[in-house]
């Protein structure tokens, strides 16, 4: 059952989906993204950002660079059409000078969600257990504090409450010293569906949904990074 | 109903497994007269205790010790349920090839030289693999140390018994990854009289998975509390199949693992955050929680839960009554079962007044209830009965240090009265007199577990809360 845009990458030869095929698959499971546009020029980027809605960040759409930022692939936090032509300018000649190589497919323009929690959602393949949903708390330190949690996939409503409530990062999403109560069902869901997502396509290898950012209670959660690396299936 | 759906699922091969533990004739292949062999020591215990038929197996010698010797599997004329094979790794092939023709139900292969040691080994495991394909017989191996069953005297651990104690028959069964681990867990609960009724070791796994033989206890009425301890499982994709069979065990009774190697780093490979968050630990540690075992953090904290979980009741809720004659004992159990999630809820003041009228001045009645370095059994007994029967609390934890004068062995009968509560209790005991010992050793045999320290009392106590909470999730799931 794996989903037309994972064959079409793989008979490409690429071995991670491009930014907006990745949120088309999660849209295909109903899990939401920020509104975004592929663009190919500055006047449709203005246009693009007009349509999904200021704040919007920008990001160069190629299959030979593996980390947008540090070619200056990305501009973030642009509030105005005068902006976006500059950051769309700065993006293109930041890529041909530092990765000259890289085909460039267009530009993406999404739209910036704001002020919510930030929180990891992951999968990945094991040799004994196969399919393994991982959830975490998000950011910088990720690595450094290891909160995580796991189970094998595909996950149940109560696997993903209960993986979000053996972590740290559960007092925050509660409310942690007057901190807004983030939503939690919002999340399980995304959990439950990505879990899907996962065991369907067995020829994704690794995947993160990094950051996850979770909105106040009752106004949801968003995918707003996602990154799909891909294994051909025997 | 769950224990059928269990029982149906491995059909013929499945009940096979069952001459694993329960045969009604065993035959010792690779039985000598040498002191201090294994088959020595395997024959010697069988032949002493083993309540069913033995026939020894070697073709060198016509009888041991005046017992009669066959020279095959083949030649034995009576029917043979189960085969121990302790002979070298070269000869199994052979012997397993008999035991296929004679009919054999089950076989232990104790001997190792298989694929732990190399290619060799290796090729002789896949040959043993090959043989026993398409019949029914059922394999426990090789390089193990097989079964333990404490009721009908079946012992395979080919350590002898001044080295190695055999525990008394109860309800506990355990499942060892590891040969010498099992063996040194026996010991120790021969000591201690733990009821370790069942044990078993199966070592390279050729046949007889942890799985199986976790649907195996989940069906045996003897077994109440299933003990494992795991390094890892070693097929591809068979975590999936362990994941299954003990969701479904763990809702009839309840599974407490140990997983050692817990530090051993990740093998992925890492392009993700996913990845690199992800240490195989982790993933047993998640697998674990969605199955519904209960993780234990060492074997002694493995048996400290399993004793609880053995005898008492399951509690309702989450509150907890601590009944202590020592104020420090008292806030070191207060402060583990905070941590672990349950509550120690102050008296309602009618409780409290009517406590303060027959304990002494001195004593505190808002639990913990203190009844001081002046109690004696009485005091237990009146706060046992006026406080554990109501809807106030869901359990209690008793801590009774018998070096305070005024208590005496007579508090036993106190505390063995209110298991007519149906709520569930543990004892803290600690101290190194003969009095203490007897305390003690009069609760465990009435059913009643004592620990050493408030902690590990308080975590036996979470146990109960967590199975109880596991048990309702799981079946609910089911409905």
């Amino acid at each position: 059952m794996t989903h037309d845009l994972v064959v079409k990458a793989l008979s490409e030869g690429r071995f991670k989906l491009l930014d907006h095929e990745a949120y088309q698959l999660l849209e295909a499971y109903g899990i939401p993204t920020p509104g975004y546009r592929v663009v190919s020029n500055y006047e449709e980027a203005i246009k693009a950002a007009n349509e999904v809605g200021y704040p919007v960040a920008i990001k160069v759409i190629s299959p030979d660079i593996m980390h947008k930022t540090d070619v200056g692939g990305v501009a973030l936090n642009i509030s105005s059409d005068d902006e976006v032509k500059r950051a769309c300018q700065e993006v293109s000649s930041n890529v041909k000078r530092l990765a000259p190589y890289a085909r460039v497919f267009g530009y993406l323009v999404q739209h910036m969600v704001q002020g919510g929690l930030e929180v990891i959602v992951g999968g990945l393949r094991d040799g004994i257990f196969g399919t393994v949903v991982l959830f975490g708390m998000g950011g910088v330190l990720t690595e450094l504090y290891r909160d995580t949690s796991m189970r094998i996939a595909p996950i149940t409503e109560d696997d993903a409450l209960s993986m979000v409530k053996e972590t740290k990062a559960y007092q925050l999403i509660i409310g942690y010293r007057g901190m807004p109560r983030r939503d939690i069902y919002s999340l399980v869901d995304i959990m439950v569906k990505f879990s899907r997502l996962i065991v369907d396509n067995p020829q994704i290898s690794e995947a993160d949904l990094n950051p996850v950012i979770m909105l106040e209670n009752g106004k949801g959660s968003y995918v707003v990074d996602a990154r799909f690396m891909l294994k051909p299936h025997n | 109903m769950a224990t059928e759906v269990l029982r149906g699922e491995s059909g013929l091969r499945g009940s096979n497994i069952d001459a694993l533990f329960h045969p009604s004739s065993v035959a010792v292949v690779g039985a000598t007269p040498k002191q201090g062999h294994v088959g020595y020591v395997i024959m010697v215990n069988l032949l002493g205790k083993f309540k069913g038929k033995v026939f020894l197996v070697n073709p060198r010698y016509d009888s041991i010790n005046g017992v009669k010797c066959y020279k095959g599997l083949t030649d034995v004329d009576d029917e043979v349920d189960l085969a121990v094979i302790a002979v070298p790794a070269p000869v199994v092939p052979q012997v397993v090839v008999d035991a296929v023709k004679k009919g054999v139900k089950a076989l232990i292969i104790i001997s190792g030289g298989f694929s732990e040691v190399g290619d060799e080994g290796r090729r002789l495991e896949d040959e043993v693999r090959s043989i026993i394909k398409d019949s029914k017989v059922r394999v426990l191996g090789p390089n193990c140390i097989g079964v333990y069953n404490a009721e009908n005297g079946l012992d395979t651990f080919f350590l002898p018994e001044d080295r190695m104690g055999r525990p008394p028959k109860g309800p506990i069964a355990l499942i060892s990854q590891s040969g010498a681990v099992a063996a040194a867990i026996l010991d120790w609960a021969s000591r201690r009289k733990l009821g370790i009724g069942l044990a078993v070791n199966y070592g390279n796994k050729i046949d007889v998975s942890e799985s199986e033989l976790l649907e195996y206890f989940a069906g045996n009425p003897n077994v109440k509390v299933i003990t494992m301890y795991m390094e890892g499982l070693k097929y591809p994709g068979e975590g999936l199949r362990f994941l299954e069979t003990a969701r479904k065990v763990a809702q009839v009774k309840p599974v407490i693992v140990y997983k050692a190697g817990r530090t051993k780093a990740s093998v992925h490979a890492v392009a993700s955050h996913t990845a690199a968050l992800a240490g195989d630990y982790e993933i047993y540690r998640g697998a674990f929680r969605q199955a519904g075992l209960i993780e234990a953090n060492s074997v002694r904290e493995m048996f400290d839960l399993a004793k609880a979980l053995a005898t008492q009741p399951l509690p309702r809720g989450k509150r907890v009554l601590v009944l202590t004659d020592s104020g420090g004992m008292g806030i070191q159990a207060v402060d583990t079962l905070s941590t672990l999630g349950l509550e120690v809820p102050e008296l309602p003041e009618t409780m409290q007044s009517m406590l303060r009228k027959y304990l002494p001045p001195l004593a505190i009645v808002r639990n913990p209830v203190d009844v001081t370095g002046s109690a004696t059994d009485e005091y237990y007994k009146i706060v046992l009965d006026s406080i554990l029967p109501t809807s106030y609390v869901d359990m209690a934890l008793i801590v009774a240090l018998m070096q305070i004068p005024g208590l005496t062995p007579n508090l036993v009968n106190y505390i063995i009265d209110a298991k007519r509560y149906g709520k569930p209790m543990v004892v803290v005991s600690f101290g190194g007199s003969a009095l203490m010992e007897k305390f003690n050793d009069a609760l465990e045999n009435s059913g009643i577990p004592v620990y050493a320290t408030p902690d590990r009392g308080a975590r036996a106590l979470w146990a109960l809360v967590e199975y109880s909470r596991i048990r309702k999730m799981l079946r609910e799931e089911v409905e």
